[in-house]
């Protein structure tokens, strides 16, 4: 049986607790980003406000970008914060996050749900593929695999989600 | 390896290591928690190296021993890969400083705090700084260093210590954490509420993380070609700590050099796989300078490194990443836990470092716990020799410790088979009028430490090798490979003295295979219980002696195991440097066999052979040295299946340790009956109520707890189960036979 890198990762990233939503453009993101933000507000990328600008319009009053002077107390605990993944891996359901800028990271870290989108055609098969895209990218500051929202064993080894990063991580694969 | 005084760090607030064994046992906490974890440990990680074959398309092994290779690369030539790692991280704008002690790495981060102003410090979860005493050094420089690790911050706000390298508290229950964050918060918490726990966690710690100006971490690995640090973290708190205060300070040994970032994919395969059996941690973060405007500072330290890579036998030791896998599957760590089971670091390869960073007085106390059983070096996913290792500091424990001319008296005395020979005569009389059914019971309370759970054997008045039914004549059952075949029977001492029916019932099996046995004369102890002590010239003497003895170009059959691995395994160590010893060694291993292995092998008799007799369901003990270093696997549970036609039953938990480990039994009672109890109630589980394994020492151990314990299970070596059932009519038995005392 073949199995598409796409459903390979859907099925591994689902193992680690992620939710994957094949999605068709933007609009749909944000509608995603809405529906889950309640009454709270949606946190974005700064890097990823300057390149779908359109974004801030269709969030409306519940966007939210960093503070240019305190990035990290401006989001804090964002009910749902947006930002791009460079790659999505099959192999580990992972996505890895290339921030260099502090702005950036403090949504991927902060927000209570995070969003993270990768087009289809970035989805790898293995990790192998992560070394290149770093190469790629110039070796970026700051670059992070991230698997899944946050979680703790170590009371009890009962496996606790939600510590200090997302409690819930939704992988979008865009187009 | 240092002998000196303990360096600087935190060794001076640890306990004496008999009180912190002492405490370890009085909490019941610890040994039925670890029991939980290391079961389900066990089971998600083989599940996640099964899966990993699938992906990359090799095996564990093949993994391992790749990647153990790169690392052994790095570390033969630190100054190349740390000038490499260097020059990329500060042409990407960190600052690398390398320090030779803890104190000089405290001093160096405490002044950088001082000359910025910080006073706030958030933490990583980072054994090096356990190892260095950082936040007690912070504290006397003034600042406050929080732990924000979940485990690290309870065992902060407690007062405790890491136990385990991954799981810092795994020795705490819900309830005294419920207890505690009450107290911490102001608020109460039900226990059984973990995720609400997490929550409060997390808003408690978010104003440390804003306002900190100091953030503290250690690394997974540092990467050479791109100069990156690489961390790895579940929480998400690795990231708040490097991303948001304006400094970053990581503080590492060279060791964790890898070269390449492909070489950091392949740690990252094996390493969560082998921690806490997930196929990769929540957060891999790559670090390549410090974020626009803040500062990055990367603080080798070596605080021992260089002495543990200048030694031969101790340098595999820093391949570690820190998984924790071999206290995850060590027996005596799951009964004592990691604040006795080691002293900073934990488990292990913490009875390994603990030498280099802390000194020997540090690890000499806990190396004595070691069962040598062999589980952590099977787990290692950089395949560091573990048990090997931790006899090398045994060794230098043992020639430095107290008593060491005393007990070097005594191996000398137990390496001359005439002195032995007298001494357990004179000890079968004495226990004359104590024996009762094959044991020995002791009056008054004598040595309660050590019989009240393993009630002593009999000791017989003649050993096996006085006795004429180990030299009667058989006659062949049926031809078989080794019909007709010369084979030399070593009867191991302790069976030759306290289990002769063992060695006899082996003869009998051999001749009914067909095979000439001969008992030569000068036989006396292969060297094992010398070695094991850490005496390594009586060990020498006696494995000399017994190369004499057994030399020739004969097959070679024993039925106790644990004298092959000793052959196998540790002869060419002994003789290492030697090339005369070394060859003749290497010699007689080549001829060794366990009987076992024999029986299933050159001296395999046809199925059913031996299915007259007893028919009740058979459960086995794999002696662990056979599964961990022989690879018997199911050898035992097949042999007697095909041969008797039996039920065997299988055993849960078959290869873990039955808690004999040599003198570590007699060093540690409690410890070795914490260990039994698992494997008896495993027993007790399986319905079987007869056990059947293959060596001696793990025979009459475990015969002794049975019996301790008020079980009725027969324990019997599988010579003596086997050799039971061979027809009479075969039999020409000397008058005396088995009853022979």
């Amino acid at each position: 049986m073949v199995t598409s890198a796409v459903e390979t990762f859907r099925a591994r990233a689902e193992e680690a607790q992620s939710s994957v939503h094949a999605l068709a453009g933007w609009p749909e993101v944000a509608a995603l980003a809405i529906a889950l933000a309640g009454d709270g507000r949606v946190a974005l990328a700064p890097s990823l406000a300057r390149a779908q600008p359109a974004l801030l319009a269709w969030l409306g009053a519940r966007a939210l970008l960093p503070d240019a002077a305190a990035p990290a107390a401006s989001v804090a605990d964002a009910a749902v914060g947006i930002v791009r993944g460079a790659l999505a891996v099959a192999e580990t359901g992972s996505v890895l996050l290339i921030e260099p800028d502090l702005a950036d990271r403090c949504v991927s870290m902060l927000s209570r749900a995070l969003i993270q989108v990768v087009e289809r055609g970035r989805v790898v098969e293995s990790l192998d593929a992560v070394p290149g895209a770093l190469a790629e990218a110039g070796q970026p500051a700051y670059a992070s695999l991230t698997t899944g929202p946050s979680r703790t064993a170590d009371i009890e080894r009962s496996l606790t989600i939600g510590v200090q990063g997302p409690h819930a991580v939704h992988v979008v694969v865009l187009g | 390896m240092s002998d000196g005084p303990a360096r600087s760090g935190p060794s001076a607030g640890i306990a004496p290591f008999a009180q912190r064994y002492r405490g370890a046992l009085a909490d019941a906490n610890v040994r039925g928690g670890l029991l939980g974890f290391q079961r389900s440990w066990q089971g998600t990680r083989d599940a996640q190296m099964l899966a990993l074959e699938a992906i990359a398309g090799r095996g564990f092994g093949a993994l391992r021993d790749e990647f153990a290779a790169i690392k052994d690369r790095v570390l033969a030539e630190p100054a190349r890969y740390v000038a490499q790692f260097r020059a990329h991280a500060e042409a990407a704008g960190a600052v690398v400083v390398e320090v030779g002690s803890a104190a000089e790495a405290n001093g160096y981060i405490a002044d950088l705090c001082r000359r910025r102003g910080i006073t706030l410090a958030v933490k990583g979860k980072s054994m090096v700084s356990e190892e260095i005493g950082l936040n007690a050094a912070l504290a006397a420089a003034g600042v406050e260093a929080v732990e924000t690790d979940l485990g690290e911050w309870l065992l902060q706000l407690a007062g405790d210590r890491p136990s385990h390298l991954v799981m810092p508290a795994i020795h705490w229950r819900r309830g005294q954490v419920a207890a505690l964050l009450s107290r911490t918060l102001g608020e109460p918490f039900d226990a059984d509420d973990i995720p609400a726990m997490a929550r409060s966690v997390r808003a408690a710690l978010r104003e440390r993380f804003l306002h900190a100006g100091l953030g503290l971490t250690g690394a997974n690995a540092l990467i050479a070609e791109t100069g990156s640090v690489m961390l790895v973290t579940n929480e998400g708190n690795g990231r708040l700590t490097s991303s948001l205060p304006p400094l970053h300070v990581v503080t590492v040994g060279a060791e964790k050099i890898v070269p390449s970032l492909a070489d950091a994919i392949r740690q990252v395969r094996l390493l969560a796989r082998s921690a806490t059996g997930q196929p990769i941690s929540t957060y891999t973060t790559f670090i390549s300078g410090p974020t626009a405007g803040h500062e990055l500072h990367i603080v080798l330290i070596d605080n021992g490194r260089s002495a543990l890579a200048a030694d031969p036998a101790l340098a595999p030791a820093l391949r570690c990443i820190r998984c924790g896998a071999c206290a995850n599957v060590c027996p005596a760590y799951q009964v004592v836990g990691g604040h006795a089971f080691g002293h900073i670091y934990t488990g292990p390869i913490g009875l390994v470092t603990t030498a280099a960073h802390h000194g020997l007085a540090a690890a000499a106390g806990p190396q004595s716990l070691c069962l040598s059983c062999g589980a952590c070096a099977t787990v290692c996913p950089v395949a560091i020799p573990l048990p090997a290792q931790i006899l090398e500091v045994r060794r230098e424990a043992f020639a430095r410790g107290r008593g060491a001319r005393l007990r070097r008296l005594a191996w000398r005395a137990f390496a001359s088979r005439p002195l032995v020979a007298v001494a357990s005569r004179l000890l079968a009389l004495a226990a004359l009028p104590l024996r009762a059914g094959g044991f020995t019971r002791l009056p008054f309370g004598l040595a309660r430490r050590h019989v009240s759970w393993r009630t002593p054997p009999a000791i017989p008045w003649r050993p096996a090798r006085a006795r004429a039914a180990l030299r009667a004549a058989r006659a062949p059952l049926a031809p078989t490979a080794a019909s007709g075949r010369r084979v030399l029977l070593f009867l191991q001492c302790v069976a030759d003295r306290l289990a002769p029916e063992v060695p006899v019932a082996a003869a009998a099996l051999l001749r009914a295979a067909g095979a000439e046995v001969i008992v030569p004369p000068d036989q006396h102890c292969c060297g094992l219980p010398a070695f094991d002590a850490g005496d390594h010239d009586a060990a020498r003497r006696m494995a000399r002696a017994t190369i004499e003895a057994l030399d020739g170009t004969d097959d070679i059959v024993t039925a106790a195991p644990s004298c092959v691995v000793m052959m196998l395994h540790d002869y060419a160590r002994l003789f290492a440097g030697d090339p005369a010893w070394q060859a003749r060694a290497l010699g007689l291993a080549g001829r060794v066999h366990d009987l076992a292995g024999y029986l299933a092998g050159p001296a395999r008799l046809p199925a059913g052979t031996l299915a007259a007799g007893d028919r009740a369901p058979v459960t086995v003990h794999r002696f662990c040295q056979g599964s961990h270093l022989l690879h018997a696997e199911d050898r035992l549970e097949r042999l007697i299946a095909d041969l008797c036609g039996v039920e065997v039953v299988p055993l849960a938990e078959a290869e873990v340790c039955c808690g004999f480990g040599g003198a570590t039994s007699l060093a540690a009672p409690e410890l070795a009956a914490g260990v039994l109890a698992r494997k008896l109630a495993n027993v007790g589980a399986s319905g079987a109520r007869v056990l059947v394994t293959d060596n001696p020492g793990c025979v009459l151990h475990l015969r002794g707890g049975a019996h301790a314990a008020g079980l009725a299970i027969r324990t019997l070596h599988v010579a003596e189960y086997l050799a039971a059932r061979l027809p009479a009519a075969h039999a020409s038995a000397s008058p005396r036979g088995a009853g022979e005392r």
